[in-house]
Parts: C-alpha cells; structure tokens; sequence
C-alpha cells in the first residue's frame, strides 16, 4: 500500500486529509510537529509526503531541507497559507516537489500527490501511445487510429502533458503551471476554452471518447476499454 | 469599552492639575527661560562693571592732570603770593576735596590744609596714590588722596591733592542703576519663561486630551490650532493633516471591508439556498449530487474572492527582489496571445502582438506576466463581438512602453480612479463575471517593479504599462 506521511498541526485539516487519503487506499501517517515528522520521515520511509510550512518544533520547508541532505528523495506536497512569491517556493518546484496554496480544494490535493507518486519516468521513447492515441514527439504529429490529427502547437503541448499522465486526474491549476506556466489562477476558463478545443480534434463525433471532464475537478486522459 | 478608556484619561488629567503649579518649574521651556535670565544678567553685570572702571579711569586722569596744573601754578608763584593762593584755594573748595599745604625740611606744616607731610610722596615724582588728612579734621581718618609734591626753596615742600573718593560715589550710582534696571529685568525674565512653561504645558495638555479621544475611536477629533505662524499651530496642522489622511484610509479601508462582505455574500446566499432547495426537494441521488455541486461551485467563487484578496496582499507586501532577471516582453506578450488566442476566437475578436525590436525589462517574469494576462483577459471581456484586441511594444522618451489596446467602451474620466478602487465594477459591465480585482493587481505588480501604470480614457479601452529604462535590463 502506498504510504504518505502527512506533517501538520491543525488537527481539523489533518483529519479531513487523512480520511480522504485513507477512502482513497492510502496508508496515512500523521504527524503535528515538524521535529516528530522529520523523525517519522526518516524511520518509515513514506512513498510521499504532505507537509503544512508553518509547524511547531520546525518549519516544513527546513523539514524537506534537512531530509535532502540525507538524501531522501521522497516526494513532497507542501501546503501553506502564503502564495507561491517566494525563491524558496519556486526552489521547491524545480526539485520536483509541489507547492499548494491554501485554501484549496481537496481533489486538488489529492490529484497532486497522484502526480507525484506517478511521476512518469524519463524515458528515450519518441512517440507516446494512449490507447489508439499516437504522439510522434520528433515529427509533431498526432493520429487517433489511422484518423491524423492536426494540431496547433500549444494544443499539442497540452496533449503531450496529458498523455505523459494519462488515467490521472489533471486539475485546471496543474494544466496552468504545468503546461502554460502560469502560477496564477487568470479570470477565464482558460483550460476549458483549450481542453475544448483538444477534445474536438481527439475525440471524433462517431468515436468514444478519451478525454473526460471530472466535475468540478479537471479532466483525464484514458484509453478507450 | 472606549468611552470608559476616555473618561478615566480625563480624570487622570484633572488629578494632575494640582501637580501643574510645580511642574512647570521642572519644565524645559522654563528651564530655558531662567538660563537665559542668569546669562542676561550676567552681561549686565560685566557691561556696568566695564563702565565703572572706564569712569573711574577717566576720573583720576583728571584729577591728576588738574593737581599737576595746580601744582605747577602754586610752584610758580611768588613766596608771598603763595600761601594767600594756597588758602584761596582751600577755601573755594566746599566739598572738601581738595588738599594743599607747604611743609619745611623738617616736615613742619607751614602753610594749608594738610595735616602732616606724607612720608612716601618724594618730592619732583608724579601724581601718585597716598592716604593724608585734612588739618581740622584729623580723626575720621585718612582717605587715600591722589597727590604731587614739588620742592621749594629753603629745603620747602608743596604738596597738592584731591580726593577721588568721588569716584566711589559714581560706583554707588553705577550700582543702583544696575539694581533698579537689572532685578526688575530678571524677574520679568523669570516670569515671561514661567508664563511660557505653562502655556505650553496647557498646549500640551490640550493636545493630549484630544490624542486620548483619538486613541479611544473618535477619529474626527482634530488637534487645535490658530491660524498663526507659530511652531505649535504648524504642528497641529502637520498632525491634523495627518489625521485626515489617516480617516480617508480608515474608512475606505472599511468601505473595502463592506465590498469583500457584499461580494462574498452574494455566492455564499446562492449555495446556501440550493442547498437548503436541495435538501427539502430531491428526490433522488442525482439531485441531491446536482445541488451539491451547484452549491460548491458557489463556495468555490467565494474562495476565489479570498484567494485574489490574498494574492493582492501578497504582491503588494513584497518587495523588489534580488532575484529579479531580464525578461523579453515580446516573447511574453507572444506567449499570453498565444493562451488567450482561442477565448478571442471563440467571441470573434482579433487578438495580434505588434513589436518591433527585442526588448527586455528587469522584473519577475511570472508576475508580468499575470499583470499582462490580467490586462489581456479584461480587454477580450470588454470588447464587443469582431472588435480587436491588440498588443504592442513600444519605445520612446527613456521608456519601453506595454500597451493594450482594444475597441471596447474604454474607461471614461470619471472612472479613471475608480477602476483601480477594489471591487469596482462600472455599471455598464455589471453583467460580466469577475472578481473585479484585476486592475488592483495589475497595478500592485506595476507598482513593485517600479512601473507605471496609464490608463487612458475612452472611447475604446488603452492601457499602457510603462517601464522607465532605469528598470530596462541589458540584453
């Protein structure tokens, strides 16, 4: 079972976290003291970690930091209630971590500790395969079965991304960081406007569809069963 | 509880006047006038000593150039002639200041006025100081007498003096004009600094009691002030136009705080009432999911409302950074073009970038960027159906300058300063979703980089962010 050590002091938070971590199949261990979480950290090994910056005993990101030393690899989702205009935060996201802003939705959460236990694994392939869906990397094209697909090329941006992590939950914030790189939420849909423009060109009128809007959540990209 | 705060500061204030009447001694402004006083007085002192000493000098040059005068007129003079000179002499003097006699070798008086010969007056020397009686009045002593003595024939002396005692006289008027001007001036000195000390110590008082006010809420209190050039008066005006200032951001901050409460409230109603709808009429799952999610999506708009409150805060906290870099603005304007691109399509409005050279700016990529979007993504709501939005970089005048231009309804005079107020929507657009917080960010992420931001008047929309080529990085 995949295990995720979650360190944070507000107890309501923690238990709401945990339970939904715990439905999801999670193994959640939880910690209200950043000394206590670095030492659990370093015997239990999780397969990530959620960790609140402001804690009692040591703050989160000097947790993450002395556990790097150690070079302990494990994954980690840091929550605050201050925004992302901070070095050390955007140090955080180049590591391979991930940074969330606090208030936030809980399947936002949830759909980032996804992508960072899945995180895809470097590979030389050139072409991505989803199912029918074929993505030749070097030539820029796209083909649904024999059907070609014409992409633009942010929309082939996004189709990447999305293939890279097909059958996880993508979020509208993560498509915005992750593929835009945008750190900030704009006034317009503007995922949707584009996810739109995706789907129309992936998923044909007489064919079953690939890309599925979760409500309220974000989309995902599956192979058809 | 502040009213209670108010009048317990009052009675503090009415216990301390009894302690006034001594404190104003201790006060510096008093302090200060009683120094000023004693150096005064001092001044007066060394002046009308100065005086003295110049009078007195001048007297006895004098004296002594008259008894040399006189000595040398007696010494010319007849011997029988002489002594009849010398007792007119003596007799013409009603004060009794003149001394005149003529002695034998023996010292034996032979004629005047003086009652023995003076040891230490030698013959032929100067004019000098030397202590003699007067014959007929020997016992109240001999004062000191300016004199000269001249030998005559037959071993004979002359001697001639006057007593400058005068002199000590002078010093005694000297004096009491220095006590009648001097005491007088010193306690009108003393006085002036005593009635200076409680003035402003009434002043302070004063002030005081109205801080009290202030501090307990009443932020329309005002310091008093006359409208006079005076030291006090000016400051409580610097204060009172602080205070001012002070009110005019309390309560805008307050009206803030009401336009965060309206605007939340409006989502929050909204979900509340699907809920409540939800609860009493579903009759299924599936309509129960439907308002629950309805519900959220409301939540969800009320947190955006917080997030963009908070995210403004943000912004308008931090500094200048060290870790800004160069950023290529034409690049950047490509890239937001490039994300609005389908939005503008989908409304039918032209969105193209239009620059010339490669221009670079110091600043934080990812917040231009945002204020960019921020800016883009108001001019495609503002502009109608197959209007246009454009981008373009410009130069000029030391300034790389940003503009947005579109061919919406622009922003009259009138709400030139609106838009940058929280919350502000113009009527004509109350319509349009949005957190109408845009501008404030664009306008917090203008201000940290040291930007500026133009917003042109209509008709169509034109904003310009202008960066001053102080803030232009190097390629």
């Amino acid at each position: 079972m995949t295990k995720v050590l979650l360190i944070e002091d507000d107890d309501e938070t923690a238990g709401e976290i945990a339970a939904e971590l715990a439905d999801r199949g999670f193994d959640v261990e939880w910690s209200s003291d950043g000394l206590d979480g670095l030492a659990k950290a370093r015997d239990l090994r999780p397969d990530a970690m959620i960790v609140d910056r402001l804690l009692p005993g040591m703050d989160g990101l000097t947790v993450i930091e002395s556990l790097r030393k150690d070079q302990v690899r494990t994954p980690v989702l840091v929550l605050s209630a201050l925004g992302a205009v901070d070095d050390r935060v955007r140090g955080l996201r180049m590591g391979g971590d991930d940074y969330l802003t606090k208030p936030f939705a809980v399947v936002e959460l949830i759909a980032r500790i996804e992508a960072l236990l899945r995180r895809p694994p470097e590979t030389r392939e050139t072409t991505l395969r989803v199912g029918q869906l074929e993505l030749d990397l070097i030539e820029r094209t796209a083909k649904r079965g024999e059907r070609e697909i014409d992409l633009l090329p942010r929309e082939f941006r996004l189709l990447e991304y999305m293939m890279r992590r097909s059958d996880q939950l993508l979020t509208r914030a993560m498509l915005l960081e992750e593929v835009w790189n945008y750190k900030f939420v704009p006034a317009t849909n503007l995922v949707d406007v584009h996810m739109g423009r995706v789907r129309h060109k992936v998923d044909g009128p007489d064919e079953a569809p690939m890309i599925h809007n979760v409500r309220g959540a974000g989309f995902i990209l599956r192979a058809v069963s | 509880m502040p009213r209670a705060g108010v009048v317990e500061a009052g009675e503090a204030i009415v216990r301390q006047g009894s302690k006034h009447q001594m404190q104003f001694i201790r006060s510096n402004t008093f302090h200060w006038a009683a120094a000023l006083a004693a150096l005064f007085a001092a001044f007066v002192t060394i002046l009308f000593g100065f005086i003295y000493f110049k009078i007195d000098d001048y007297l006895i040059a004098r004296s002594d150039g008259m008894i040399t005068t006189q000595v040398n007129f007696f010494a010319a003079l007849p011997p029988d002639r002489r002594i009849a000179a010398l007792d007119d002499h003596n007799r013409q003097d009603s004060r009794g200041v003149h001394f005149a006699g003529i002695f034998d070798a023996n010292g034996n008086r032979i004629a005047g006025n003086i009652a023995r010969l003076p040891g230490d007056l030698a013959a032929g020397a100067g004019v000098k100081s030397v202590r003699m009686a007067q014959a007929n009045d020997e016992e109240t002593g001999a004062p000191l007498v300016r004199a000269v003595a001249r030998s005559l024939d037959h071993g004979h002396v002359l001697v001639v003096g006057r007593n400058v005692d005068e002199t000590r006289e002078i010093s005694r008027v000297v004096g009491g004009a220095l006590g009648l001007g001097l005491l007088p001036a010193f306690c009108f000195w003393l006085l002036a600094g005593a009635w200076l000390s409680v003035r402003a110590q009434r002043r302070v008082e004063e002030v005081n009691l109205r801080v009290q006010r202030i501090i307990a809420g009443d932020l329309r209190e005002r310091l008093p002030h006359r409208n006079i050039d005076e030291p006090f008066s000016r400051l409580a005006a610097i204060v009172n136009g602080m205070l001012d200032e002070l009110e005019t951001t309390i309560h805008a901050l307050a009206g803030v705080g009401n336009d965060i409460a309206h605007d939340l409230r409006t989502p929050l109603t909204r979900a509340r009432l699907t809920l409540e709808r939800g609860r009493t009429n579903a009759t299924t799952l599936e309509q129960l999911q439907g308002a629950a999610d309805k519900a959220i999506a409301g939540i969800d708009q009320s947190l955006s409302i917080v997030t963009a409150l908070l995210r403004l805060a943000e912004i308008e906290n931090s500094r200048r950074s060290s870790a800004f870099g160069n950023v290529e603005l034409g690049e950047m304007l490509r890239e937001v073009c490039d994300m609005y691109e389908p939005i503008a399509e989908d409304k039918q409005v032209a969105l193209s970038v239009g620059t010339s050279a490669t221009l670079y700016v110091r600043g934080d990529r990812d917040l231009l960027l945002e204020a960019v979007a921020n800016l883009v993504d108001n001019a495609i709501k503002f502009t109608p159906r197959s209007g246009s939005v454009k981008l373009e970089l410009l130069r000029g005048g030391g300034e790389t300058i940003l503009r947005v231009t579109d061919t919406g309804p622009g922003i009259n005079d009138q709400e030139q300063e609106a838009v940058l107020r929280r919350f502000y929507r113009s009527d004509k657009i109350r319509n349009t979703p949005g957190v109408g917080l845009g501008l404030n960010l664009v306008s917090a992420i203008v201000k940290l980089h040291g930007f500026r931001l133009i917003i042109h008047s209509g008709p169509g929309g034109r904003v310009e962010i202008i960066c001053p080529d102080e803030f232009v990085g190097r390629a």
